[in-house]
C-alpha cells in the first residue's frame, strides 16, 4: 500500500468570504428560479432569476459577481438544478433558451462595472440613482441581446419572432424587477450584508 | 422535479465523468451543425441508446423540462403565423420545429447525465479538467452551490407562505417581489457569514481529497464517440 503525502494549500480568509458569498448567490438565483409571478404583459409567468443577476453585480462587484454567475451556469451544467423549471445538465445551456442563461456573467460583469465604476468593489455601494439605473440597462440589454440572439441562432427563428416573444414581452417584469433591485440597494434594507 | 442523481449499476453509471461530459459537448456540437431531418434522426437513435443504457424512462426525463416545452412549441408557432395573407405557413414553422425537437434530444441526452453522476463526481471531474485556481474555485463553488440550494429554497418557500397566509398575495407584484427578495438575500447573507466562519475554522484548502477519478476502458467508446462527432462536424 502506497502512502500519498501533500502539502496542504489553504485559502486565504478574503478569497473564502468572497467565493461564500458568490456560492450563495449563485444558489439564491437558482432558488429565485423556482419562485413565479404572473407577467403583466403576457399569459405567461415571470421568474426572479434575473434579480439574483442584478443582485450579484451590485452586492459583489464586477469580479465576484462575474465569478458568481460562472458559478451558477457550472453547477446547472453538472446537475444542481438551478435552472429555469429546476432544470439542470448541459442541455439548457446548449437548448433555443440557451442564449438568456450565458449572458448571466457578461450581464453580473457590467452590471458591477458600471455600479462601481471599475473593478474594484467598495464595501459600501454608494453610486448615485443614475448610475445604478445605467448599470441594471446595461444589465438588461446584455441579457435580452444575447437571448434573442440565441433564440436566432440556436431556435431557428427569425429575428422579428425572437424581438417580439422573447424579449419585448419580459420587458416589463424586468423593469419591475430593476426598481425592486435599486430599492433594496439604496434603502439599505439588507440586515445581514 | 423528476431526474436527479439516482445511484445504480447501469453502465453508464460507471463511466468516468469526464467522458460523459466529453460525448455530451460531441453530441451537442454536431447537433447543433445537423439540424436536418437526416441528422435528427440519427441523433434519436443515439439518445435512444443512451437512455436504454443508463434505464432511464424518456418521459420521466422529459417531465423534468415541463416549463421549457412552453418555449419549443410557442417558437414554430409564433414563426409559422403569417400576417398578409393571415394564415399559418408550415414552411416558415419547419426550421423552427427541427431546432425546438433538437433541444428536446439534448435534454434528454443530459437528464441521462445528471440522473447517472453524483455531484461530487462532477465537482471532481471539474477540478481535474480545469486547470489551476480557476478550476478549484469552480469546483468548490459548485459544491457550496449543491449544498445551498435545497436550504434557500426551503427559506423562500417559508417566506411565501407565510406572506400569502397573511394576504400577501393581495399586493402589488413589485411589493410581492421585493418581499421575496428581501428576505432571501437576507437569509443567504446571514448563511454566507455563518458558513465563512465555519469554513475558515476548517481551514479549507485548495487541494481537498476528491474522489479518484481515473479512465477505464468502458471509457474508450464514450470518448471515441465524442471525438468522432466532432470530427464528422469539422470535416
Amino acid at each position: 500500500m502506497s502512502t500519498e503525502t501533500q502539502q496542504v494549500e489553504l485559502i486565504g480568509d478574503e478569497v473564502v468570504g468572497n467565493l461564500v458569498r458568490a456560492a450563495l448567490l449563485a444558489a439564491l438565483t437558482g432558488a429565485f428560479a423556482y419562485v413565479t409571478f404572473p407577467n403583466p404583459a403576457s399569459p405567461t409567468s415571470v421568474t426572479l432569476q434575473v434579480l439574483g443577476v442584478f443582485m450579484s453585480g451590485l452586492l459583489l462587484g464586477p469580479v465576484w459577481g462575474g465569478v458568481s454567475m460562472t458559478l451558477y451556469l457550472a453547477a446547472g451544467a453538472v446537475g444542481v438544478p438551478v435552472f429555469e423549471g429546476a432544470a439542470a445538465g448541459f442541455g439548457p445551456l446548449v437548448g433555443t433558451t440557451a442564449g438568456f442563461l450565458w449572458s448571466y456573467p457578461l450581464a453580473a460583469i457590467a452590471i458591477g462595472a458600471i455600479a462601481y465604476g471599475g473593478i474594484e468593489t467598495d464595501a459600501d455601494l454608494d453610486a448615485p440613482l443614475w448610475q445604478l439605473i445605467a448599470a441594471l440597462v446595461a444589465g438588461t440589454v446584455i441579457i435580452y441581446a444575447l437571448g434573442a440572439a440565441g433564440l436566432v441562432v440556436l431556435g431557428n427563428l427569425s429575428v422579428e419572432a425572437a424581438v417580439v416573444g422573447g424579449t419585448l414581452t419580459f420587458l416589463p417584469a424586468e423593469a419591475v424587477k430593476a426598481t425592486v433591485a435599486v430599492g433594496i440597494v439604496r434603502a439599505d434594507e439588507l440586515s445581514a450584508t | 422535479m423528476s431526474v436527479r442523481y439516482e445511484p445504480g449499476a447501469t453502465l453508464v453509471h460507471r463511466l468516468d465523468p469526464r467522458a460523459k461530459l466529453a460525448a455530451q459537448v460531441g453530441i451537442a456540437v454536431a447537433a447543433l451543425a445537423h439540424t436536418t431531418p437526416r441528422g435528427l434522426v440519427a441523433l434519436t437513435l443515439l439518445a435512444g441508446v443512451i437512455l436504454a443504457l443508463a434505464r432511464t424512462s424518456p418521459t420521466a426525463a422529459l417531465a423534468e423540462f415541463a416549463l421549457v416545452l412552453p418555449f419549443l412549441v410557442g417558437g414554430p408557432l409564433i414563426e409559422g403565423v403569417t400576417i398578409s395573407p393571415v394564415g399559418f405557413s408550415i414552411e416558415q414553422a419547419i426550421p423552427p420545429a427541427l431546432a425546438a425537437y433538437r433541444t428536446v434530444l439534448l435534454l434528454l441526452v443530459a437528464a441521462v447525465y445528471v440522473r447517472t453522476t453524483p455531484i461530487r463526481e462532477s465537482r471532481a471531474a471539474i477540478q481535474r479538467t480545469v486547470p489551476g485556481k480557476p478550476g478549484q474555485l469552480l469546483g468548490v463553488g459548485v459544491g457550496f452551490v449543491f449544498r445551498f440550494l435545497p436550504l434557500l429554497r426551503r427559506d423562500i418557500a417559508r417566506l411565501r407562505d407565510g406572506s400569502a397566509a397573511r394576504l400577501g398575495t393581495e399586493r402589488s407584484i413589485r411589493e410581492r417581489m421585493r418581499l421575496v427578495a428581501v428576505g432571501g438575500l437576507n437569509r443567504a447573507f446571514q448563511r454566507a457569514e455563518r458558513f465563512e466562519l465555519a469554513v475558515q475554522a476548517r481551514c479549507l484548502a485548495w487541494n481537498p481529497t476528491l474522489p479518484r477519478l481515473r479512465f477505464a476502458r468502458r471509457d474508450a467508446p464514450v470518448l471515441a464517440l465524442a471525438a468522432g462527432l466532432l470530427a464528422v462536424t469539422v470535416i
